[in-house]
C-alpha cells in the first residue's frame, strides 16, 4: 500500500540526468588483491582499467576460461559452471537522478541491502556495496529442472564467498 | 541607434533561416492500423496492476527491438492459449492483433521495486508478425557491447550504461559473440521459443535495467519500457527507426 502511494509521487521528478556515482572504497585486502596464487591472465588484464572495486566469488577467481568484459565503469565477469552460467557484474554509472528525497528514501527502504530471487528462470543476486551496484547471476541450461535455478542455496553461497580482487580509484 | 539598426536585419535572417514545416508524410497502412493502450493499463484486468500514468520514456531514442513490423505488445501468460489465458492455440490470430497493452508490472513472483505491490514482470513481451519461429530478427536497439550470452538470453549494455535484455533468441542463430561492440540496428539473433531445455511461447521478452541515483544513494532497477517502445515502433513505422 505505502508502495502505491508512493509512485505518484514518482512521476515527473525523474530526470535524464546521467553520471558517474561516488564510491566509497573498501580497505583493501592485500591477500585478496595480491594472492599467493596470482590469479589467470584473463581476469588482471580484463579488469586493469576498471575504476570500481571488482568482486568475484574467491574459488572463481582463477578459473581460466572465465570471460571479462569491461571498461573504467563497469565489468561483467562470466563463466561456465556445469550446464549453467554464472556472471558478475558492477556499474558505477547512474541514468536518472532523482532529487525529491522524501519519496525516494522511501523506495530506497523499501529495496533489501541484497536481494535474492529467481527472474525468468534465472536466479538473481543484487546489491549495492560502496555506493556501487552489482548483480550476480546464475542461467542454467534447464532452468525449472536445476535447483542451482530454482533454490537460492547456491547463489546465496556464491555471494557469501565474494572477494574484492581488483579496480582501483 | 546602431542597435537599433541591426534589429530589422536579424529579424529578416531569422526569417530566412527558420526551417520550413515539411509536408506531412501520409501515413502507412500500418500507421494507420496501429494502436495501443495507455501505459500501465494491463488486459486483463487481473493480470496486475501496472503503473498507470507514467508516461515517462525511460530509453528515450531506442530503436525498436524487433528488426521489422509489425509486432504485438501483449501478455503471453494471459492471451490465448497461455496459461492464464482463454483456451485456444497460442497462434490465435488475436494474439497477432493492435492494440498493444503494457505487460510490464503483470503478475510474477520477483521483486519489482516500481511495480504496485513490489513484484511485477520486469520487462514487456513482444510478439513477431506471424506465430513462426527463426524468422524475425531481434536487433540492438542502441550502439553498445554484448555483455552476455547464456542458454536463451542476450544483454547489450548501450552507451548511455542501461542494460537490455533479449530473452528466447534462438541459440545456434546468435550473431554476436560476448564481448562484441554493436550498433542500433545490428542483428542479434532470431525471436524464437527458446527457453532452455523448457519451451515457451514464441516471443521476445525485453527489457532494461538502469541505475536512479537518489540524493547520494543509487538502485539498479529494471524501469518500464512500454512508453519507450510506442515511441520507437512509431520511428520504424515511418520508415526512421
Amino acid at each position: 500500500m505505502r508502495r502505491l502511494l508512493i509512485l505518484p509521487l514518482l512521476f515527473g521528478i525523474l530526470s535524464a540526468d546521467s553520471g558517474i556515482l561516488d564510491i566509497k572504497w573498501p580497505k583493501p585486502n592485500a591477500k585478496h588483491l595480491k594472492p599467493s596464487t596470482p590469479y589467470p591472465k584473463v581476469l588482471t588484464e580484463g579488469i586493469k582499467d576498471v575504476r570500481l572495486p571488482v568482486y568475484i566469488p574467491n574459488s572463481y577467481a582463477y578459473i581460466k576460461n572465465m570471460v571479462v568484459i569491461a571498461d573504467k565503469n563497469f565489468y561483467t565477469i562470466s563463466f561456465p559452471f556445469k550446464g549453467a552460467t554464472v556472471t558478475i557484474s558492477g556499474d558505477r554509472t547512474y541514468q536518472e537522478s532523482v532529487s525529491n528525497k522524501q519519496e525516494f528514501k522511501a523506495i530506497l527502504k523499501a529495496i533489501p541491502p541484497v536481494t535474492f530471487q529467481q527472474e525468468e528462470g534465472i536466479m538473481t543476486a543484487e546489491f549495492n556495496r560502496h555506493g556501487v551496484n552489482y548483480s550476480m547471476e546464475i542461467e542454467c541450461d534447464k532452468p525449472q529442472r536445476d535447483k542451482r535455478c530454482t533454490d537460492t542455496k547456491l547463489i546465496k553461497e556464491l555471494y557469501s564467498r565474494l572477494i574484492m580482487v581488483g579496480g582501483h580509484p | 541607434m546602431r542597435t537599433l539598426l541591426i534589429i530589422p536585419f536579424i529579424l529578416f535572417f531569422s526569417a530566412c533561416t527558420q526551417e520550413q514545416p515539411k509536408p506531412n508524410k501520409p501515413l502507412t497502412e500500418e500507421e494507420k492500423k496501429f494502436t495501443f493502450s495507455p501505459a500501465g493499463q494491463l488486459v486483463p484486468a487481473k493480470s496486475g496492476q501496472g503503473r498507470n500514468g507514467d508516461n515517462y520514456i525511460y530509453a528515450p531514442g531506442i530503436r525498436f527491438p524487433i528488426e521489422s513490423a509489425p509486432a504485438y505488445l501483449n501478455s503471453q501468460v494471459y492471451g490465448i492459449g497461455g496459461l492464464y489465458g482463454a483456451r485456444g492455440s497460442l497462434c490465435n490470430e488475436k494474439n497477432y492483433q493492435y492494440p498493444w497493452h503494457d505487460n510490464y508490472c503483470e503478475k510474477r513472483r520477483w521483486g519489482m521495486p516500481l511495480c504496485s505491490g513490489g513484484k511485477g514482470h520486469q520487462g514487456v513481451d513482444i510478439r513477431t508478425a506471424t506465430c513462426e519461429k527463426n524468422k524475425y530478427y531481434a536487433v540492438a536497439v542502441e550502439d553498445g557491447i554484448i555483455t552476455y550470452i547464456g542458454k536463451y538470453t542476450v544483454k547489450l549494455r548501450g552507451k548511455s550504461g542501461r542494460t537490455y535484455r533479449y530473452l528466447h533468441l534462438d541459440s545456434p542463430s546468435v550473431l554476436v559473440k560476448k564481448g562484441e561492440k554493436v550498433n542500433r540496428g545490428d542483428r542479434l539473433g532470431l525471436v524464437s521459443n527458446n527457453m532452455g531445455s523448457t519451451k515457451t511461447s514464441i516471443h521476445l521478452h525485453f527489457d532494461i535495467k538502469e541505475t536512479i541515483k537518489i540524493n547520494g544513494k543509487s538502485t539498479k532497477v529494471y524501469v518500464p519500457p512500454y512508453t519507450s517502445l510506442v515511441d520507437a515502433y512509431k520511428r520504424l513505422l515511418r520508415g526512421n527507426p
